[in-house]
């Protein structure tokens, strides 16, 4: 038993460093569209999605892309880094950083490493502590969150500014294209002493 | 198995492995972690395999006719027989996974298989269920085409029998009896369909290829519940047991082999003294098969002998009411023979044993049985006379005398039937045949010192038959007129019957099943989805939610704590890490096995303390998990009614999907924005979880400096 956790645990290790986390991922991306937009960067060895249980609804998804070495998994890394990279939709560019290992579904038991518990006593002079403690880590997990909240609250404003950014630009090229389809430009350039064909 | 979980609570406590087994045998089902004590121990005590069997054979198919088939095997002490259902261990189940066996081989490159048709539990599609009504203990048979039906397992992950019986009122299915469904594990009455997800009321003549008539319930389930007989080979039996023996040349000679194992060793159980015959039916498949001729012969007061079960009537003909049984008799030894057992089809098991229907025998039979006895007497004189046979007219004579034998003995000595059920005999009995052809059984009970005769019959087939319903209760509805039909076998090469079987087998088949052995392939059979069961368990209030615990945890260390702090089995799954999780605890999902326990739970670890190893305390509490929606919103993507089609186009073929946005466009713009918030949330993060760990680290000091 002991003995052959310890090749296991360093294999998982080995696996842990090839492995590249991805977020901000749209839900539309399905594993096979993962797949392709990262053989680019080396081969994709496997992908687990993340599963989001705690977190709001419409949190992005994530996931674990397990490359073939190393150096694949850091070329991931880099270019992710450098340019907005975008996957199955723009403008929202997916983020990549390194795997940790409690991000892994099932990671092995790291080994040599035993937990013990135990009932406190209410008479214990740590018991007030651990009260704290207690209610220390609600207030924690009640802040993490709030911020996830604001977080996505922040995201869908700037969603909604964008878009409508867009939706006006593109609105505005479109009178563009329409006054030049219909001959309103050239009518008013010819009113104006304007050359509008120029190029 | 799980060689690097860590059984830190199983070694210490060795002894408590027992205790722990036999609570989760009250509890009717069994849980993960006591699946790895019980491992633990058992691989301690003896990692050397287990006992293993194969019973009948059926035929050979695949390449080379390398995969040989079989109908029965023996495991662990168990007798399983094709279409029997089995609890089937799953490793990261709480509860094991159910089902039928459809199909039994040995392939030797790869080892034994079984093919396994599945149960659904009620919780496991209730999605599916809408407001069907549910009973208790109801399963749903899988059907239709498509995964989760049927699934091909290594034998070794087999766990126990399971008793499921069928509800369902469709004609070919036998009814069961009011005491046959309490002692029932299970029951079903429907089906669900895997690939449409609906439940289905009718079935199919068919599901996974086998033939319904072998998924609804058996005749011998029915009616011999309690009267299981073990068949041996002659051959196998005058090797292994030459206690019995009777003449070699008595081609006739029949023997009654009786059930030593479910009654401890002794066919005495079967022959007790009030009971003066038992109907013994012979159905076998395979001697039809092989050309061998059953021969029925009939006990003189038999003249209300009716199967109880009409179906076990129309498919056998060798099964006959007494009146042509007694023609059997009297027509000569081979009429009975003459009939080939030719329905194949219904049963997977050679023999059905056929308890009369009690009520009515009983007063029939009381009443006729003087004019009986001597209506055989009378049909038996022109036959010593012709000397048509000795042998039969010694059988006859024996039986009318084993008759009154018994009789008498019912009549002098009156002796509840039910100590026989748990008296343990000597399991030895002798046949002797004289030159005259009669029999003499002697048996030797000697939990209650009681002589009975044994009626003889034999059914002397090559294999060895066991049936697996090994439970008492319905023998408490022997009575005495309950009948026996004897089946011998006149073909067979050794005519001479010999047994006798000492085998030592515990009557409750399934408490054998339960322990979890060694070197069982883990191989997921069947993976019900993880939502599912949070969605099931949240809404049934099973769910707890546990904070602050090590992030590091694995989840097997996760249900491991709740043993240690609760004496509690669950099923527990980390929360598995994201960007925006603390690294200062870890949470994690635990399915506890009923709303109490989980309410328990949460409300001990509020008032009280449980301190992990890190020292940190446990929090737990009661969260619904947010499941994946249908269509989840996602922000940040804009869609252009010009780019709709492009993009649905690239989502089909899954080409170029991606791309690296351009310094020179409107989109790298806008991307760089989100890529600004990005980088923003990912600081805030950061000085949260900082801010958070420094707190934690003054308060976890204080409690450090307390201690020392």
């Amino acid at each position: 038993m002991g003995t052959s956790a310890q090749p296991e645990y360093a294999a998982f290790e080995e696996k842990v460093k090839h492995t590249v986390y991805m977020d901000n991922l749209s839900p539309r991306v399905s594993e096979s569209v993962l797949r392709n937009a990262l053989e680019q960067f080396g081969s994709v060895k496997s992908i687990q999605f993340i599963p989001n249980y705690l977190g709001p609804r419409n949190m992005p998804r994530c996931a674990l892309v397990e490359m073939e070495n190393t150096k694949q998994a850091n070329s991931v890394l880099s270019i992710l880094a450098q340019f907005p990279f975008m996957i199955n939709g723009m403008p929202r560019p997916v983020t990549a950083r390194p795997a940790e290992v409690e991000m892994f579904s099932d990671p092995p038991k790291k080994p040599g490493r035993n937990i013990t518990v135990r009932w406190l006593d209410t008479k214990d002079p740590d018991f007030a502590v651990v009260m704290q403690l207690k209610r220390l880590a609600q207030r924690h997990s009640a802040e993490a969150a709030f911020m996830l909240e604001k977080q996505l609250e922040e995201e869908e404003k700037l969603a909604l500014q964008q878009q409508n950014t867009l939706k006006s630009n593109y609105k505005k090229y479109e009178m563009i294209d329409s006054v030049f389809a219909d001959g309103a430009a050239r009518r008013l350039a010819r009113i104006y002493n304007m050359n509008v064909l120029d190029d | 198995m799980s060689d690097t979980k860590s059984f830190f609570c199983a070694r210490a406590r060795g002894e408590e492995v027992k205790q722990e087994r036999l609570r989760a045998l009250d509890y009717g089902c069994f849980n993960t972690l006591f699946w790895k004590v019980a491992y633990e121990s058992m691989v301690e005590a003896d990692s050397e395999g287990v006992e293993f069997e194969w019973g009948k054979k059926r035929g050979r198919g695949g390449a080379n006719k390398a995969v040989q088939f079989y109908e029965s095997f023996t495991y662990d002490g168990v007798e399983y027989h094709l279409y029997d259902s089995v609890y089937m261990y799953e490793e990261d189940e709480t509860e094991p996974y159910i089902g039928k066996l459809i199909k039994i081989w040995e392939n030797s490159a790869r080892g034994k298989k079984v093919k396994v048709l599945w149960f659904f539990r009620p919780c496991e599609i209730a999605n599916f269920l809408g407001d069907q009504e549910v009973l208790e203990n109801e399963l749903f048979l899988a059907s239709g085409e498509g995964a989760g039906l049927a699934n091909t397992n290594p034998l070794e992950a087999i766990a126990g029998k399971c008793n499921v019986l069928c509800i369902s009122k469709d004609s070919r299915n036998v009814q069961p009896s009011d005491e046959e469904l309490q002692k029932a594990d299970y029951i079903f009455r429907r089906t669900f369909d895997v690939k449409h997800c609906k439940i289905m009321d009718k079935m199919d003549d068919q599901i996974a290829g086998t033939d319904v008539k072998s998924i609804f319930n058996r005749t011998n389930l029915q009616d011999a519940g309690s009267l299981a007989i073990v068949v041996r080979s002659l051959q196998n039996l005058s090797k292994e047991n030459p206690a019995l023996r009777t003449n070699e040349n008595c081609n006739d000679a029949t023997v009654v082999l009786l059930d030593q194992n479910l009654y401890n060793e002794n066919p005495v159980v079967r022959t007790n003294e009030s009971c003066i015959g038992t109907t013994v039916d012979l159905l076998d498949q395979n001697l039809s098969k092989e050309n061998q001729s059953v021969k029925t012969n009939e006990n003189c007061n038999e003249a209300s002998v009716v199967p109880s079960d009409q179906i076990l009537c129309k498919e056998n003909p060798a099964v006959k009411t007494n009146r042509n049984c007694i023609d059997t008799s009297e027509n000569g030894v081979v009429a009975g023979s003459n009939i080939p057992l030719t329905k194949q089809k219904y049963s997977p098991r050679e023999i059905r044993v056929s308890r009369p229907g009690i009520d009515s025998v009983d007063t029939a039979a009381t009443n006729q049985r003087p004019e009986n006895v001597s209506d055989h007497r009378a049909s038996l004189q022109p036959k010593v006379e012709s000397g048509n046979s000795k042998v039969k007219v010694g059988r006859l004579v024996r039986q009318v005398e084993i008759e009154e034998k018994a009789k008498c003995i019912k009549d002098s000595v009156d002796v509840d039937v039910r100590p026989y059920k748990k008296a343990k005999h000597d399991g030895s009995f002798k046949v002797s045949d004289d030159k005259n052809n009669i029999l003499n059984l002697r048996l030797n009970s000697d939990g209650n010192d009681t002589k009975s005769l044994a009626p003889a019959a034999s059914v002397a087939d090559k294999y060895r038959l066991k049936s697996s319903e090994t439970d008492t209760g319905p023998f408490k509805k022997l009575k005495p007129e309950d009948k026996t039909t004897m089946v011998s076998n006149r073909m067979l090469p050794n005519a001479s019957a010999t047994h006798s079987q000492c085998q030592d087998h515990k009557i409750d088949g399934q408490e054998l099943g339960v322990t979890r052995r060694p070197n069982v392939d883990k191989s997921r059979w069947f993976t019900g989805p993880w939502e599912d069961r949070l969605q099931t368990a949240h809404e049934q209030g099973r769910l707890v939610l546990l904070q602050n615990l090590d992030p590091a945890c694995t989840s097997a260390e996760v249900e491991d704590i709740v043993w240690q702090g609760f004496e509690e089995s669950c099923k527990a799954k980390m929360i598995q890490r994201t960007a925006f999780s603390s690294p200062h605890s870890g949470q994690a999902f635990v399915l506890f096995k009923t709303r109490q326990v989980a309410e328990m739970v949460v409300k001990k670890l509020e008032e009280g303390c449980l301190l992990l190893s890190n020292g940190r305390p446990l929090l737990g509490r009661i969260r619904a998990p947010s499941l994946p929606e249908k269509n989840p919103k996602f922000f940040g993507h804009l869609v252009i009614d010009r780019l709709r089609y492009q993009m649905a186009r690239e989502n089909k073929d899954a080409v170029s999907t991606s791309h690296c946005s351009q310094p020179n466009t409107i989109e790298y713009d806008m991307a760089i924005d989100w890529r600004l918030l990005q980088e923003r949330s990912d600081l805030t993060w950061k000085n949260l979880i900082e801010q958070q760990g420094f707190e934690l680290k003054k308060l976890m000091a204080r409690l450090k400096a307390k201690k020392t």
